[in-house]
């Protein structure tokens, strides 16, 4: 694209413009335009080679609703859209003033995750594989998107969601703007998505996970949601994502840590205990179990876990003060 | 009987108010300041990816070849890398985030590298001890 853009520009510069353009300055635009389609749906290219297993049937989520939009308004149509397939009955109207801007004529990414969230669902921002967000529609999920259907310089952004695919015809379906089947070539898809820096988002129900999660983007994005969703839908989020990564030290902290914002101290201290079998090593995993052996009133094991952290880490001043509280309180309780 | 009915209803309406009020009560704990909260291991985590970014930044052969012209040893500075602060790293991934917008932005990414070291050796900051 930058070197059609280039040529384009060379062509069209003032010194030129007197003359005809000669027969190479149109050959080489043709040329740069050809090599620019070429190169600018590399995803769709390597699919096409080789169709993934999982992707080699044609899918069509045909009862995701349709929100046509209003106006410029395709981010609240689109996020109602993914909304009401996790049963969040949400109109656009209803969205409009949480994450439209009359200003810009549009919707920011941020405020779209954060209008997810609200509405009690995990705004899960994929990896930018067109694979993998394919998957996630083969996976039963409809996949928001974000599309820049202009030009880089000239940006024209839009908000859709994918509902279908079928890769024998490498095209893709999507519910678009005031168009309920939009079917468009796949290659032309990426061009519009890639300009869009490949912004994909699922909104998962707590309990459910992508089907090709990264363990620490999945971590945030839960660590984002129980800020204003926490309990049971946050422990149920991080149950999950400890079935998926059973020994990972990132959701066993946030599962522990959620179950002791909600007093449940046996199984935060259950949770702790069961991964440091597998992980001893884990300084702050034996700091927090020190904490909470101290809520279960076992003073023996508090010591155990505190002076562990410190052994395994002695420069960590939130270790040494544990350790040190740890002690005054069990000197001040005999 | 009206106003009883209202009466009753209002109580009711207060009953469900403070029942809800208990349930949805969010946090019973606080966790004590101790305690490695869920938030700091995001943030600890996000300068584990910005770290990784930039060293895949570095990794980039035309990347390398600017910063050989300009006499930096790529080894050492991956090696530098490791000694820099989240605020700093943030820095230097959020430049090169933008990139792809123009090319000349690769200057400024290697700008800000190389004016990273210089404060270090003139003794302002202490991001990489090597030095």
């Amino acid at each position: 694209m930058l070197r059609a853009g280039s040529v384009l520009q060379r062509v069209l510069s003032p010194e030129l413009t007197d003359h005809a353009l000669s027969f190479r300055a149109w050959i080489s635009l043709v040329m740069a335009f050809t090599l620019a389609a070429c190169v600018s749906s590399p995803q769709t290219e390597s699919l096409h080679h080789a169709i993934p297993a999982p992707l080699s049937s044609p899918v069509n989520l045909s009862d995701v609703a349709f929100f046509p939009q209003a106006d410029y308004q395709c981010g609240p149509a689109a996020l109602a859209t993914v909304l009401n397939y996790s049963a969040v009955a949400v109109t656009p109207d209803e969205l409009v003033p949480q994450v439209y801007i009359p200003a810009r004529r549009g919707s920011l990414q941020i405020e779209m995750l954060a209008a997810t969230r609200r509405y009690g669902q995990i705004a899960y921002v994929l990896s930018g594989s067109l694979s993998e967000m394919l998957q996630e529609v083969g996976n039963g999920k409809p996949v928001l998107v974000m599309q820049n259907l202009g030009l880089s310089r000239w940006p024209q952004w839009h908000y859709a969601v994918v509902v279908g695919y079928d890769l024998t015809r490498s095209e893709i379906r999507l519910r678009s703007g005031t168009i309920r089947d939009y079917v468009m070539p796949l290659a032309l898809f990426e061009k519009t998505w890639a300009r869009a820096d490949h912004w994909a988002v699922v909104a998962l129900t707590p309990g459910e996970l992508p089907v090709h999660a990264d363990e620490i983007a999945y971590f945030q994005r839960v660590a984002d949601f129980e800020q204003s969703q926490s309990g049971e839908p946050a422990i149920r989020s991080w149950r999950a994502g400890l079935q998926r990564w059973p020994v990972s030290r990132l959701m066993s902290m946030g599962l522990s840590n959620q179950l002791y914002a909600q007093g449940n101290m046996p199984e935060a201290a259950q949770v702790l205990q069961q991964l440091l079998l597998a992980d001893a090593g884990f300084a702050s995993a034996h700091n927090n179990l020190a904490w909470i052996s101290l809520e279960l009133g076992d003073s023996v094991a508090a010591l155990h876990h505190a002076q562990r952290a410190v052994e395994l880490d002695a420069d960590d001043d939130n270790f040494r003060s544990t350790l040190q509280a740890v002690q005054s309180k069990i000197s001040s309780g005999k | 009987m009206k106003s009883l009915l209202f009466k009753t209803g209002s109580v009711w309406m207060m009953a469900v108010a403070m029942i809800t009020g208990a349930v949805l009560q969010p946090s019973a704990y606080a966790a004590p300041a101790g305690m490695v909260s869920t938030q700091q291991l995001v943030q600890e985590s996000r300068v584990d990816q910005q770290r990784a970014y930039v060293n895949d930044f570095l990794s980039r052969s035309d990347v390398q070849a600017q910063l050989e012209a300009r006499g930096v040893d790529v080894a050492d500075a991956q090696l530098r890398i490791a000694g820099l602060t989240g605020a700093e790293l943030a820095t230097l991934s959020s430049q090169i985030d933008v990139l792809p917008a123009g090319e000349g932005v690769l200057e400024t990414v290697l700008f800000i590298l190389v004016i990273f070291m210089l404060l270090d050796i003139a003794g302002v900051t202490d991001i990489f001890p090597g030095l």
